[in-house]
């Protein structure tokens, strides 16, 4: 799909997020990294529709993102969303948090729903978990039924913000595993994301973020081997270090 | 384990039916049970009437604190400021002089003769509305508080996969809030089932009221308080059991 960003602007206060940020790409599989702080989660929240920009437009495909209520509420019913944590709704079983969005948000009967989700779940290898609630799921099973939740109406884009943050290194590596192949299968994804390797080997984009702007925009090859900008390369230098 | 439970409740039975034989031997000869009983009657009405007083300030009540609870969190400055305002003086003046002025200054001049006509007790029905304001008030905090509670976390994930507002609220917000504040909405209903007792000021014949007439009608001493104590017993005590109930039966939701 093709993304164009045009001086997007985001202010919290006096903090300046996004700070006139630009991109015009042909994307599949986009990932943003970059240090805390340096507008990851801003950039992702407002392509999602969870947030507005101050100014700037944002077109994917041509069409841009809409800026009213209703438009927004439209726009984020057909992608999908995922946060580092607490994706799920703990008073809900792992099969109702898949079905009650399916049920209410997208008007489908129960029996149907219930197709789905189930569908859903097995496919990733969840549905024995499919009647425990979220707290007798360990987090990475938490994340892989929140994913099978964010894809089980094949949304255009699926958003991860920092996907794995809040897991250690197997569960990590489980839930990298679900998204690569959802990217192999053509699922369009922009995510946010501290997993080098998987950045490396899985998008066909990285954009580096820092000081509330996109440094660069490059291939994965080509960043990795050699980044332009000053800024990638200290944090590169600094992330690859161990 | 089972051993101690059942030791603990066997002392603690025992404990509570000597004192209480101790008290009632002190105050026995006193006291006349054939009066009550001849006037178990007019008892019997005022306990109906409090159950219909309560069963009616119950569901009232939860509406007026539902209400004040989304006032407070209106996008517009004018209905929150308004809510609060109307929350902190139900909450900060007597319940004896809300119902006094309640009724007689403004209720009773707007609405007895239009409910009369229509053949209602006008004391019961304006009864029912001041006890909701006023335990309406209450809960409205307490379940301002139960909302509060819910992480930021939940409302970000029913905006991620597409809620509205409504829905949000409905499927998300509430179910989690009303397991936390179940407590004290059970113990906020056990007040306002015991508070009910003082709408007798506006001549509601409930309970406490019969009591009062009773013991005015009879020179009676005090027996007739202790059906009264017991019959507000009947009425508080499934409360308090069913609260806990639900509040196991949740327990491992979250």
């Amino acid at each position: 799909m093709k993304l164009e960003i045009t001086a997007l602007t985001k202010r919290f206060d006096r903090h300046v997020a996004l700070d006139s940020l630009h991109l015009d790409s042909e994307v599949h599989v986009l990932c943003l990294i970059g240090p805390s702080g340096g507008g990851k989660s801003t950039l992702l929240r407002i392509l999602g529709g969870l947030e507005t920009p101050d100014s700037g437009s944002i077109q994917i495909d041509g069409t841009p993102i809409p800026s009213s209520r209703e438009e927004l509420l439209r726009y984020r019913r057909q992608n999908g969303f995922l946060f580092q944590s607490f994706n799920l709704f703990p008073h809900l079983s792992a099969l109702q948090n898949l079905t009650l969005p399916l049920q209410k948000v997208h008007g489908l009967e129960a029996a149907e729903s219930n197709a789905i989700a189930e569908k859903s779940l097995q496919r990733f290898g969840l549905l024995d978990h499919a009647h425990k609630l979220p707290t007798q799921l360990s987090g990475g099973q938490q994340q892989r039924v929140g994913i099978a939740r964010a894809v089980s109406m094949k949304p255009k884009i699926l958003f991860l913000d920092e996907p794995t943050s809040a897991l250690d290194p197997e569960m990590t590596g489980e839930v990298l595993d679900l998204i690569r192949e959802l990217a192999e299968e053509g699922q369009n994804i922009i995510l946010s994301t501290h997993e080098m390797g998987f950045a490396r080997a899985v998008a066909d984009r990285i954009a580096f973020l820092a000081a509330g702007n996109i440094q660069e925009c490059s291939t994965p090859s080509a960043f990795f081997s050699s980044p332009e900008s000053p800024l990638a390369q200290r944090f590169l230098s600094r992330v690859m270090k161990y | 384990m089972n051993r101690r439970n059942l030791i603990a409740a066997v002392a603690i039975l025992g404990a509570f039916s000597l004192l209480a034989t101790l008290l009632f031997q002190s105050l026995g000869q006193n006291w006349d049970w054939s009066k009550p009983w001849e006037y178990r009657g007019i008892l019997f009405r005022g306990w109906i009437v409090t159950l219909l007083l309560s069963l009616g300030a119950l569901l009232g009540s939860l509406l007026v604190g539902l209400i004040l609870m989304l006032g407070q969190r209106s996008p517009l400055p004018a209905i929150r400021w308004t809510c609060r305002l109307f929350l902190e003086f139900v909450r900060d003046t007597p319940l004896l002089v809300q119902l006094l002025v309640g009724y007689f200054v403004i209720f009773a001049p707007l609405m007895s003769r239009s409910l009369g006509s229509m053949g209602w007790d006008d004391k019961l029905v304006i009864g029912i509305i001041l006890l909701s304001l006023f335990e309406g008030a209450y809960l409205g905090e307490i379940f301002r508080g139960g909302v509060a509670s819910i992480h930021r976390t939940q409302w970000e994930a029913a905006r991620a996969v597409g809620f509205n507002r409504t829905q949000t609220y409905r499927y998300v917000i509430f179910p989690q809030a009303m397991r936390r504040v179940l407590p004290a909405t059970a113990g906020q209903f056990v007040s306002l089932i015991k508070d009910s007792s003082l709408l007798s000021v506006i001549g509601v014949q409930e309970f406490a009221y019969q009591a009062k007439v009773y013991t005015s009608q009879t020179y009676g001493g005090l027996e007739a308080y202790v059906p009264l104590a017991l019959g507000y017993l009947i009425l508080t005590a499934p409360v308090a059991i069913l609260s806990h109930r639900l509040e196991l039966s949740y327990r491992d939701e979250t």
